[in-house]
């Protein structure tokens, strides 16, 4: 997981490696990720989104694509 | 609060405070219990999916946002410099502690720095984009290389 300056300098990494290029997220929905995740995370009542969860809360930030959802397969 | 609860405390509570990770004796200590009953927690944690240990099984390697090793993304907060996971979770560092935080990483394929201000509502406008190369479903399946 990791940042880059650029979508072009996404896609360079990705052929270096000859993988395929995964879904973009910007700065904005990775705010929104991060305090979905954490922003409870110190307190006792703390816990991890179950899948339900995880889907309502990428597709409600726009990532709703399978490579997203955390039972699926068909990535 | 049950024991395994307490210990997840903390562990976290150490954490945000030293930017470093509890050895057992200390949460042993924090807690005044055996270093046993601790590790047995820190086994059970794991299982839950809050921690990552090292093969020891008394070591903390990951209790997410924040990592027990150091690597390429940081995040400092008032002063005290926190190591990231990952891009994702060096937001999360700043989420969690719900305070004004810089990250500094670096582009994965330029290596151009970034020094990213994080305020209590969100980064600054910022055109850098986060690329993750694992799917959702295989996250736990290799944490570390996630």
């Amino acid at each position: 997981m990791l940042f880059f300056r650029s979508e072009e300098l996404v896609d360079e990494w990705c052929l270096a490696r000859g993988i395929v290029r995964r879904p973009l997220v910007t700065m904005e929905q990775l705010w929104q990720l991060a305090v979905t995740w954490y922003a409870t995370r110190l307190s006792p009542e703390a816990r991890r989104p179950g899948p339900d969860e995880m889907r309502r809360i990428f597709a409600r930030i726009g990532l709703d694509d399978p490579f997203w959802d955390p039972q699926s397969d068909t990535f | 609060m049950d024991f395994d609860t307490s210990v997840r405390q903390a562990v976290y509570q150490h954490f945000a405070s030293t930017g470093q990770a509890p050895s057992l004796t200390q949460v042993a200590v924090e807690l005044g219990c055996s270093e046993d009953d601790v590790r047995e927690a820190f086994g059970r944690l794991q299982a839950k999916r809050v921690l990552l240990l090292e093969p020891d099984g008394e070591t903390i390697r990951m209790a997410p946002p924040f990592s027990g090793v150091p690597t390429p993304h940081t995040v400092v907060v008032g002063g005290q410099t926190y190591f990231a996971n990952c891009a994702w979770d060096a937001l999360g560092i700043a989420a969690a502690l719900h305070q004004e935080a810089v990250v500094h990483s670096s582009c994965g394929q330029s290596a151009a720095p970034l020094h990213l201000q994080v305020g209590r509502d969100g980064p600054e406008p910022s055109r850098w984009l986060f690329h993750c190369q694992v799917p959702a479903a295989r996250w736990w399946a290799d944490l570390v290389f996630t």
